[in-house]
């Protein structure tokens, strides 16, 4: 009796599980299938999520024929490894300096830091297109990369990091006569690499998805990222929606990122979970 | 290609960059919002491309900016950030408040170089088109596409529901009689989009049916919200939904309303004449349009986007500039991006030429989007246009959602636009000596 009360209690809990799965789930399965389902937009069945009988590739052809994808992504990947391989290092030192030296200000320095967390990020559209402009990178990579290479958020991110490691090994390495840049190199960032694949995840996904700031730096079609590429099949006001269309338009910009964290999905819990920080 | 071949042709490509006149070439940057698909872009890019090799003195650069917020955004931010693209399509609307702050530049000394006035260089446009072109009595803005809203409709729900397909109805009192006899199960007589932008233009359209005029043409601080003509025009809406049970309760997108008018869902619609070549393509059942039907009048207003030239450009850039413009509305250029994209062309000589008559004589529907025209009103325009039209529209959209009566909405969509308007007006009108 109890056994099965017990087996009861597990298939409820599953099947409440595999319902807010699915309610969660369901967006993406309707872009997926959507954008195989011929002529999308005229079909009466455009909302349903069953995959239609003859699949068809047509959405992602007229999706792929109406922008150069292939320049979108080559941008759109140098924007966001740019923009992180810089952040790597300001982050790390910033919140090294934060974490572990001692100077007069320090912390009200850290909290005037942090207040830019508390900006919206429009209302600095002007000021930053106004340094760019002077800085002579307007309508350049380097332009849309440039306001984002220090990050109050990876800044924090890092400077709890490293509190959060013991100082033995710093000694250690001190007193065998380490500089502190090898302290940090060899000893620090090995032990906070957990911190930093967090803080990946959040620049990555960040600058991949976003729209306004590179709207607004960039207008030569060779320097556009995906993201404006897609503008073009949702901003269609007086027209109807190609559902078709722009679910394959949707699908080819999110798919190398999703494609990304599946494949690594295994690696990023691993080193949350694994790593060495146990302090 | 063997080597041989290819060092020639190397040679000969360096020779050919080497004898243009490079010295002599203006580059430019022109901004142009994505108003329908990915396809219209693609039509752009090919058109400024067909621009810059058709001569060698001016090299214009397009980029496509998002929708026509987001263009405006860019556009002033690059203006204020000392980048000020040379060209712009702006929403056709945006012209007085872009003007009063001094955004963009006005068009009447460069008519004045050409050896024109503005009265010569307007009398090829439309006449309903003049009053959006110009401010305070000065060209601003040169149309490219315009529209108007239409009434869609589906013949084969007609011909069941014992409605004539070929009678579609032309006043308030046969849109209701016919939504109620087309309502039926799931599928609703009536639909609109009531989204930001759409709704503000299709009340419009409401209120001038009824006699009224929104907002006062001739000056950027005054709206009529508050008045018999746009109440009637918030009542009509809100009875279709509650009283006759015609229309979805709630608020529907442009491409919901689509979407629902192909899968049979809606049997009448109202869009914009800039969506008849998609519903072309994509309906499935038979279908027709219509005028806007009235109540007291007919009368529609104006939709589309117009060229308009940024301040801060250099005098070379200007000339440039407006070398573009002229290059982009000839009656021939106009008439061709009028066919691929369903809007109308603002030039009336276009429809004078061969490849258009052939195509209104193909495309009927067209035809009737074209002959609506001589209803047509200015679209409205005020001092901080954006937010005095959500005045409204949030209003119209509580009211859509049941939780407002239509006197309510009206009441305060006016005091709202009233305070938006205030530091214009006591700058303006209310400072008298």
């Amino acid at each position: 009796m109890r056994k099965l009360d017990k087996h009861l209690w597990w298939a409820l809990a599953a099947a409440l599980l595999s319902a807010v799965a699915f309610l969660w789930a369901s967006p993406f399965l309707w872009t997926l299938v959507a954008s195989f389902r011929p002529e999308g937009a005229g079909s009466a069945d455009m909302a349903s999520l069953l995959p239609d009988l003859h699949p068809t590739l047509e959405n992602f052809r007229t999706a792929l024929e109406s922008g150069s994808f292939g320049i979108y992504y080559v941008n759109t990947l140098i924007v966001v490894t740019g923009v992180l391989a810089v952040q790597c290092v300001t982050v790390s030192l910033a919140g090294y300096a934060f974490a572990r030296l001692r100077f007069p200000g320090r912390d009200f320095l850290f909290y005037a830091f942090l207040l830019q967390l508390m900006l919206v990020p429009p209302a600095l559209i002007v000021p930053n297109l106004r340094t760019v402009v002077d800085l002579g990178l307007y309508d350049s990579l380097p332009g849309v990369m440039a306001p984002y290479f220090a990050s109050a958020f990876g800044t924090f991110l890092m400077r709890q990091t490293f509190l959060a490691l013991p100082r033995d090994f710093e000694e250690a390495a001190a007193i065998d006569g380490a500089p502190w840049w090898a302290i940090i190199w060899y000893v620090l960032l090995p032990m906070a690499k957990p911190g930093l694949i967090a803080f990946a995840i959040v620049s990555v996904t960040a600058h991949w998805n976003e729209f306004l700031w590179p709207l607004m730096v960039i207008s030569s079609p060779a320097n556009q990222t995906l993201t404006i590429g897609l503008a073009a099949f949702t901003m269609g006001a007086e027209s109807g929606k190609e559902w078709g269309v722009l679910a394959a338009g949707t699908l080819l910009v999110m798919a190398p990122l999703a494609v990304a964290f599946i494949a690594f999905q295994r690696r990023f819990v691993d080193s949350f979970v694994f790593s060495g920080v146990k302090g | 290609m063997t080597i041989v071949a290819r060092v020639g042709a190397t040679a000969l490509a360096l020779s050919l960059v080497g004898a243009a006149p490079v010295w002599a070439q203006t580059k430019i940057e022109f901004f142009f919002p994505v108003p329908v698909e990915g396809k219209l872009a693609r039509e752009m890019t090919r058109l400024v491309k067909l621009h810059n090799d058709s001569q060698k003195e001016v090299e214009v650069t397009a980029a496509y900016t998002g929708g026509y917020d987001d263009t405006k955004l860019k556009a002033q931010a690059a203006a204020k950030a000392g980048k000020p693209p040379s060209v712009v399509l702006m929403s056709a609307n945006f012209n007085v408040d872009l003007k009063l702050s001094g955004d963009i530049l006005s068009l009447e000394p460069m008519l004045k170089a050409d050896g024109t006035t503005r009265e010569e260089f307007l009398k090829d446009f439309w006449p309903a088109l003049h009053a959006n072109a110009t401010v305070d009595g000065e060209l601003y803005g040169v149309p490219f596409h315009n529209s108007t809203p239409l009434l869609y409709y589906n013949v084969d729900h007609f011909k069941e529901a014992g409605l004539d397909p070929a009678k579609p109805p032309r006043t308030w009192a046969e849109l209701v009689d016919a939504a109620k006899k087309l309502t039926k199960g799931d599928r609703y007589g009536f639909l609109m989009p009531a989204g930001y932008d759409y709704l503000g233009w299709l009340m419009e359209a409401f209120t001038l049916s009824n006699g009224g005029r929104y907002f006062n043409e001739d000056y950027g601080g005054e709206v009529y919200y508050d008045e018999p003509s746009m109440l009637g025009a918030a009542r009509f809406v809100e009875d279709l939904i509650f009283k006759h049970k015609v229309m979805q309760q709630g608020v529907t997108e442009a491409g919901g309303v689509s979407t629902a008018f192909f899968a049979g869902k809606a049997s009448m619609v109202l869009l914009s004449t800039g969506s008849l070549s998609f519903i072309r393509e994509n309906m499935k059942q038979a279908y027709d349009v219509a005028f806007v039907p009235k109540n007291v009048r007919n009368a529609v207003p104006i939709g589309g986007a117009s060229l308009v030239m940024f301040a801060g450009q250099n005098d070379e850039s200007r000339k440039a500039g407006w070398k573009f413009i002229k290059w982009l509305t000839t009656p021939q250029t106009l008439g061709g991006w009028s066919r691929f994209t369903g809007y109308f062309s603002p030039r009336k000589s276009a429809y004078d030429m061969p490849e258009m008559k052939e195509f209104l004589a193909k495309n009927p529907d067209a035809k009737v989007a074209l002959d609506q025209l001589p209803y047509a009103k200015p679209w409205f325009a005020t001092y901080q246009t954006v937010a005095v039209r959500k005045a409204l529209e949030d209003e119209i959209q509580a009211m859509m959602n049941g939780k407002k009566k239509a006197e309510q909405a009206v009441k305060d969509a006016q005091k709202k636009a009233d305070e938006l308007m205030r530091p214009y007006v006591e700058q303006t009108s209310l400072k008298v000596p």
